[in-house]
């Protein structure tokens, strides 16, 4: 099981790891995309899906998105 | 169906001992959004970014502020404005209109000062460096030569003689005013009698007549009694040379060196509580004049305050490009300017404020320049909210010395504003081109 699969999400956008005991602070659309990644999608449809939805260009988005998977590996959690 | 706001997502790692009573450095944001009721985006519209900023109201404030502080001690107080610290044009203007003299310490700055109609008479020319050439035009116009070395010594009895006429001249005079590091580059020593020497070299040769004493202990003091020390001691010495040489010391020069509220490196206190004020040097000073004068006639006090009088008045607003996570997880934003515009990057910590409120947590970030250069770092570890593109960061202290020593390397020289105290902006110096970079070259 992958650390990032462990982690619970609560309404207060707080991600809590329960393993190690490392709390996260989240925003709604990290969530989102936390959610998405447990459930094995890849970036490209976690991009198409956020296009959707928010009033956001597709390359922004890969930016951001690059840059938060990027980040959540920096904390070991993928 | 319209499509939701968009937020940047972000995660944080909550570190509990990050939060304390004084607040969290998750949710802290330092804003301004304007500068003397003009919008920082409304100035990058108009004259581009990076750009300076500088604002006639602040320079008004911090000169009367410091001058009443002097002349509500002392009668007789002149202020000469320290070229080097800021010698666009229009920022010397407000200054010569507020009253102040110029002070000058190579040959381009005294052509600079004749060329805003400055007389002779009212340039200081300090500095170790004057020119056989340039120094003989000063004494010709009537400059005020502050004498640093004894070559320049001979070169002003060698001027003398060319020109028939005894020259008046005050001596530079370094010291030991309790303060690390000692500055001891500028001028003949005290303590080991190499300025009351060189007086009487002076004396000897006939041909200068001392009026003055001078002396610049240091930049950026920190402590206001060194001041009082550096008086006592050029007191001393007019006291001795009147004596022994029936010279007349007409004026005491005690430079410049006062701090700013720049935050010094490494300095955990706030400026605030580090600065000493305007007050605090004012009396350091004066009172040691009354208590050292023993003449019928109190000196003129000269001052070349230039730091303290120009800093806060300045502001660089740059604009984020764009940003990368680097590997130890800290973002790294990529911003217009850098190194090339902020000398003074290496001593102080600016205030960094954004242009309005930023949705999310701060997360560590850095801010790096727009140079090829990886040592073009303007701040190491910064608490930031995810940033657009486009976001106006504003920097402050830097109007001391940072548009004066501001690089030609690799990016133009951007323009600098003033806004004047009705709030208008006007540009004061155009961003450089390839034409400006390339003048001069065949």
């Amino acid at each position: 099981m992958r650390p990032i699969d462990q982690l619970v999400l609560d309404e207060n956008n707080v991600a809590f790891n329960p393993v190690v005991g490392n709390s996260y602070q989240v925003n709604d659309i990290a969530k989102e995309i936390l959610i998405a990644i447990r459930h094995h999608k890849s970036k490209e449809d976690i991009i198409n899906e956020l296009t959707e939805k928010y009033d956001v260009s597709k390359e922004e988005l890969f930016i951001d998105v690059s840059d938060f998977i990027s980040k959540v590996k920096i904390y070991g959690l993928l | 169906m319209s499509k939701q706001t968009y937020l940047k997502p972000t995660i944080n790692k909550v570190e509990f001992a990050m939060a304390s009573k004084y607040g969290s450095p998750l949710k802290t944001q330092k804003i301004r959004s304007e500068i003397d009721g003009v919008k920082v985006s409304d100035l990058v519209e108009q004259y581009g970014s990076p750009l300076f900023v500088f604002s006639q109201t602040k320079i008004e404030e911090l000169y009367h502020n410091l001058y009443n502080a002097f002349s509500s001690r002392y009668p007789d107080v002149q202020f000469g404005w320290s070229y080097k610290t800021n010698y666009l044009n229009e920022i010397c203007k407000v200054f010569h209109n507020l009253g102040s003299i110029a002070e000058v310490v190579s040959e381009f700055e005294y052509q600079k000062a004749r060329a805003l109609g400055i007389e002779g008479k009212d340039i200081i020319f300090n500095g170790p460096y004057k020119p056989y050439k340039d120094l003989k035009i000063a004494v010709q116009e009537g400059a005020k030569i502050h004498v640093d070395n004894l070559f320049e010594l001979n070169d002003l009895e060698k001027i003398a003689d060319e020109l028939g006429t005894k020259i008046k001249v005050a001596i530079r005079v370094n010291m030991d005013t309790g303060i690390y590091p000692q500055w001891s580059r500028f001028g003949f020593n005290f303590e080991n009698e190499e300025a009351y020497e060189a007086v009487k070299r002076m004396y000897d040769g006939g041909k200068l007549e001392l009026n003055g004493i001078h002396s610049h202990i240091g930049t950026f003091m920190l402590d206001a009694n060194a001041y009082k020390m550096a008086t006592i001691k050029i007191m001393q010495l007019k006291e001795r040379v009147e004596n022994d040489f029936g010279s007349i010391i007409d004026y005491i020069d005690l430079g410049g060196g006062f701090a700013s509220k720049s935050h010094l490196k490494g300095v955990y206190q706030s400026p605030d509580v580090t600065i000493p004020t305007a007050d605090d040097y004012a009396e350091a000073i004066t009172n040691a004049i009354y208590e050292m004068n023993k003449s019928d006639k109190l000196p003129k006090l000269y001052l070349e305050t230039g730091r303290a009088l120009i800093d806060e008045a300045g502001y660089l607003l740059t604009s984020v490009h764009g940003y990368k996570r680097f590997p130890d997880g800290k973002k790294g934003y990529i911003l217009n300017a850098g190194v090339n515009l902020l000398y003074t990057s290496t001593w102080y910590n600016f205030n960094i404020e954004l242009d309005k409120r930023y949705d999310g947590e701060n997360e560590p970030s850095m801010l790096n320049g727009p140079l090829c250069m990886n040592i073009d770092i303007i701040e190491e570890n910064i608490m930031l909210p995810a940033l657009d593109r486009g976001t106006i960061l504003t920097l402050s202290p830097v109007g001391a010395y940072n548009y004066t020593q501001a690089m030609q390397f690799i990016r133009y020289r951007p323009a600098a504003v003033l806004i004047d105290k009705e709030g208008k902006s006007r540009v004061i110096k155009e961003i450089d081109d390839l034409d400006t970079v390339n003048y001069k070259e065949v």
